[in-house]
């Protein structure tokens, strides 16, 4: 009750900027990092969520601890709890389970996990997804190539990888049903010696077009070298190389932070009513976007390309182009009509993954280990059923 | 014969830091000064080459800054290992984490930037090529390289002789010094044109080995960079058409360099350290 | 100015010296914090709050004492039989993935975990004796051979949590499964110090100065240490020596591999979240120790209070993770530095001759 009440106040002061009185009832809010804030990454985009909920949640003080190896964050936590925080945001899977035994140990702080799966009364999950736009990208990737040779830098072969993978081959054969993803692992989140010599070997083997997931700007850089469409990953990395990024995908995981600490605020989410919130959160709750940059969905510069691409959806002739934006709009949507694991999906090697008429499933996702027909490459764990 | 040539071309551009840094590396411990702080050479190398560039000095600006970055480190070693004759292994050790740190410290504005003006890669890898070349001339037809290798040798002999063993070995590791910052600006103005923390990623270690891979020998470094280059670049090409895991790929490089190093060793021939490698040297000591 | 040999440098005057290097690093790391717009005493009394004057901090000390511990205590034997070696991180894995073998493959009995520490120092000592013998076999210079090693072990890892090793409920992620209970170590309550290695650490550092000081092995050890000449002089087998230097400081680290997957993570992970560096910063424990086991006992906590420290540094300063790095990298250059100092006294007249031999280098 009272923190309603508080919330009122809140509400009521924000307008004239008198927040100050208002702060005792803003849990003060931390965050612990995987890895170093200024890279352009995946905690990079944590900071700059926690910087812009910062500023959306009038009164919030919020702290951080970057580079926290898997083994401390235990350590971190109660250092943090310590210092007086009340809701503690882990930021990798490498932290669940050490999150789940805080969240037992410290019964009255809120605890938030990303990309896991394991909940208590005080401990939520949370994730933003980007295989929709993955979907997206692969379209333009295969409507601007001859070939259909596509390439894909990878970090490691975790479902998360997997799921992004499939569905860049997967949207690659809706226009071009011959397109292949060749991937090349480095084996590290960050590698830009790796990326770069990854993504020449793929050049070398005829991909027409690159897109990636890791920890750097590299594969942009050396498409830029060699003059070759490729699509920015996490962050914009339009300004490596305004003339090749295409489109992308870019992350929003304020969205997420700022509609949880409002709840928090609000009351709604508190010590006991976290055991089942759990955020999936993709386009149409705009945790995610597609986007060579923030509201640049698809360069411009290859507007014209992708609209000389014509494709039949439904027995109706269209454009990649307009098939593209089409899609980001029902799938930004509220409710949204279209999803690419949409079944009937064989995976490469013929077995069927995503019977007909039904949608993979957040754990199916989640848990993936096979990939999409058209993916070339080692993959490592790959199911044999 | 286009796979050999494209192959090459990475191994060549690769290879380039690796060339650069191992080169001044070799100078450096032919006067017998060890020099394990090369990676935190090319990191701050690659900070202030980066950094000088990206404030909008010429490119040829910014590979002096780098070179006197590396130069800065590398008169630490030289005051620590010489004037307090520490153990120079430590010395490096300490001396890449230093510099590891203080780059990462000071590039902190400078990261997630492109650069408006990137250098190309080729000026230096011809120059690292040229350089090796050079190099060899002076160590082995040069009265210069003759007091440099004399003064790794034998350093009280060097000494009666009438040399400055302490000016050479200063010297030495200045060029050492110079080259890994160089080799650090090549990576960040010119193969990967931006700032990163961490950016190095262990190549300053890779370097270290390979000196000792190609006997201290300038025109065997070539080869030796072009072979683990190619090798590197392999490890990413062969994913897919040949059917081993990706891991035992990446592995392949440094297990290679141990198997041909043995293979050479069992056949006698490999290159010797400098004889006095790693030891101060004391007027009137022994 | 120069320096003229003290012929028996007393340890009070070590004592003196270092302490005063240690003062010199903190006055330069200060001006660090002061440009990082850190107030140095504030910096250092966080630091002091968060490790010495905490039981929390205390504990994150004593947790990172055990691998450098461990490991430094081995490294200072394999440096005095001059076998350089700077594997330790790779060691440290192979002893991570031999105890994960035993954990994950055999079955759990009360000898399990004895098992795992046994499997891990065999696993870290056979790496290690990889390397020597190469050396003898091959003339295959160690730093090379150990410091390639490192990648060779830590891409053999990646390989067996992604593939043949991969947990069955890790949701696909690259981890082996969790240990069960029998193959977890104890801790100390509400910290992650898995005492049963502290203890192996602490024993092993005395009995490995014991080896040094009380027993053959030992003294012909110090011959081939202080001068391999007159070692071969006195038909010492130096590449004997060498041999079992080796596997001691392999198995050692191995061991520290074992205590990390045992005591900490209860499963194998990626491995640069398990070596965490601990092989590189053994390296300067040892040296620190200038040769004696039983000092890693000392430098092992200094290195570890600067490690620990600056994880608080990071969540009560906010300062950026290398700050770690210059701070070791200040401390460490200040040491060795000022180790001429014990040995020495600066004379600043340019009359004095230089004297014969006497001190020490």
């Amino acid at each position: 009750m009272k923190n309603v009440l508080m919330l009122a106040a809140v509400a009521g002061l924000v307008g004239v900027g008198l927040h100050s009185s208002a702060q005792t009832s803003v849990p003060k809010s931390c965050f612990v990092y995987v890895g170093p804030v200024g890279d352009i990454g995946w905690t990079f985009a944590h900071n700059e969520a926690r910087l812009l909920t910062e500023k959306a949640i009038p009164g919030l003080e919020t702290k951080f601890v970057e580079s926290v190896p898997e083994a401390q964050a235990m350590p971190t936590i109660d250092k943090l709890v310590g210092d007086g925080c009340k809701v503690v945001f882990t930021t990798s899977f490498g932290f669940m389970d050490q999150t789940l035994e805080a969240a037992k140990k410290y019964p009255d702080v809120i605890f938030a996990h990303t990309s896991g799966y394991k909940r208590a009364p005080n401990m939520a999950t949370y994730m933003a997804d980007f295989y929709q736009i993955y979907y997206l990208n692969g379209m333009m990737a295969a409507a601007l190539s001859k070939t259909g040779k596509l390439g894909y830098v990878g970090a490691f072969p975790i479902p998360e990888l997997k799921r992004h993978i499939s569905a860049f081959a997967l949207g690659a054969r809706a226009v071009n049903p011959k397109a292949t993803v060749n991937v090349k692992w480095i084996n590290a989140w960050f590698d830009p010696v790796k990326a770069r010599e990854a993504a020449e070997s793929l050049i070398s083997e005829g991909a027409e077009a690159l897109a990636f997931t890791e920890d750097t700007a590299t594969v942009v850089q050396t498409a830029a070298k060699k003059n070759i469409p490729v699509f920015s990953h996490y962050n914009s990395m339009y300004k490596f190389g305004p003339d090749v990024v295409v489109s992308g995908q870019l992350v929003h995981w304020e969205k997420i932070y700022i509609d949880f600490m409002k709840k928090v605020v609000a009351g709604g989410y508190n010590t006991k009513s976290l055991q089942n919130v759990d955020y999936w959160w993709l386009l149409r709750e705009k945790a995610v976007e597609l986007g060579a940059q923030n509201g640049m969905p698809i360069n411009p510069k290859f507007m014209a390309r992708l609209k000389a691409v014509s494709i039949t959806v439904a027995g109706k002739k269209t454009n990649v182009y307009d098939r593209v934006m089409a899609l980001n709009a029902d799938m930004s949507s509220a409710k949204p009509t279209f999803d690419p694991y949409t079944g009937p999906i064989m995976d490469r090697n013929g077995i069927l993954r995503v019977p007909a008429g039904k949608v993979a499933s957040i754990g199916d996702l989640n848990s993936m280990g096979w990939v999409a027909p058209g993916v070339l490459g080692e993959i490592a764990d790959e199911p044999a059923k | 014969m286009d796979e050999i040539l494209n192959a090459l071309t990475r191994a060549a551009s690769f290879g380039t830091p690796l060339l650069l840094a191992s080169l001044g590396a070799i100078v450096c411990e032919r006067s017998g000064v060890v020099n394990l702080g090369i990676e935190g050479m090319m990191a701050l190398g690659a900070l202030a080459g980066f950094a000088v560039a990206y404030s909008g000095s010429s490119l040829w600006f910014a590979v002096l800054a780098a070179a006197l970055a590396g130069v800065a480190a590398a008169l630490l070693h030289a005051l620590v290992t010489m004037t307090f004759r520490a153990n120079q292994f430590i010395a490096g050790l300490a001396l890449t984490m230093l510099g590891l740190g203080v780059a990462g410290l000071l590039g902190k504005p400078y990261e997630g930037f492109p650069l408006s003006d990137t250098a190309l890669e080729w000026p230096f890898t011809l120059g690292a090529g040229l350089l090796a070349i050079a190099l060899y001339g002076v160590f082995f037809y040069t009265r210069a390289g003759l007091l440099l290798r004399s003064v790794g040798e034998n350093p009280a002999a060097a000494d009666v002789l009438g040399m400055n063993v302490a000016l050479v070995r200063v010297l030495a590791t200045a060029f050492g010094g110079a080259l890994a910052g160089i080799a650090g600006a090549f990576l960040s103005l010119a193969y990967r044109p931006s700032w990163t923390d961490g950016m190095t990623v262990g190549l300053g270690w890779v370097a270290v080995a390979l000196v000792i891979f190609t006997g201290w020998h300038p025109l065997k470094a070539v080869l030796g960079s072009l072979f683990f280059g190619v090798l590197y670049y392999l490890q990413f090409r062969l994913q897919g058409s040949v059917a081993v895991p990706t891991e035992v790929l990446a592995a392949l490089p440094y297990i290679l360099v141990i198997v041909v190093l043995a293979v050479i060793g069992a056949r006698g021939q490999q290159g010797n350290a400098p004889e006095s490698l790693g030891r101060p040297y004391r007027r009137g000591e022994r | 100015m120069r320096f003229t040999p003290l012929l028996n440098p007393s340890r009070w005057r070590t004592l003196q010296v270092s302490s005063l290097a240690v003062i010199v690093a903190l006055l330069i790391v200060g001006i660090v914090f002061a440009l990082s717009g850190v107030n140095p005493l504030t910096a250092y009394w966080e630091m002091l709050r968060g490790t010495l004057l905490d039981s929390r901090g205390l504990a994150e000390v004593a947790r990172r004492m055990i691998p450098l511990l461990l490991i430094g205590a081995g490294l200072t034997l394999a440096f005095r039989a001059q076998f350089f070696n700077i594997g330790a991180e790779g060691q440290l894995l192979f002893g991570a993935m031999a105890a994960g073998a035993v954990a994950l493959f055999l079955p759990i009995t009360p000898l399990t975990l004895p098992l795992m520490f046994a499997a891990g120092a065999l696993a870290g000592g056979g790496l290690a004796l990889l390397a020597a013998w190469l050396r003898q076999r091959f003339a295959v210079n160690e730093i090379l051979s150990t410091l390639m090693l490192n990648y060779g072990a830590f891409y053999l890892m990646l390989y067996l949590i992604g593939g043949p090793w991969k947990g069955k409920n890790v949701r696909g992620f690259m981890y082996s499964d969790e240990f069960a209970a029998g193959a977890q170590l104890p801790m100390i309550p509400n910290t992650l110090v898995h005492y049963p290695t502290l203890v192996l650490a602490i024993l092993l550092a005395i009995a490995l100065q014991i080896l040094l000081t009380r027993t053959t092995l030992g003294f012909e050890l110090r011959v081939v240490g202080e001068n391999s000449s007159a070692a071969k002089y006195a038909g010492l087998k130096t590449s004997s020596i060498v041999t079992i230097m080796a596997l001691i400081t392999g198995g050692l680290a191995g061991l520290a591999g074992v205590g990390e997957v045992a005591g900490i993570h209860h499963r194998l992970l990626e491995p640069g979240q398990i070596s965490l560096g601990y092989g590189f910063t053994a390296v300067i424990v040892a040296w620190l120790a200038r040769g004696n086991p039983g000092l890693t006992l000392l430098t092992a906590p200094l290195m570890a209070v600067i490690l620990a420290g600056g994880d608080v540094l990071k969540i009560s300063l906010n300062l950026p993770f290398r700050i770690v790095d210059v701070f070791s990298g200040v401390m460490l250059l200040c040491l060795i530095a000022s180790e001429i100092f014990i040995t020495n006294k600066l004379v600043w007249s340019r009359a004095v001759k230089p004297t014969g031999s006497g001190g020490a280098s």
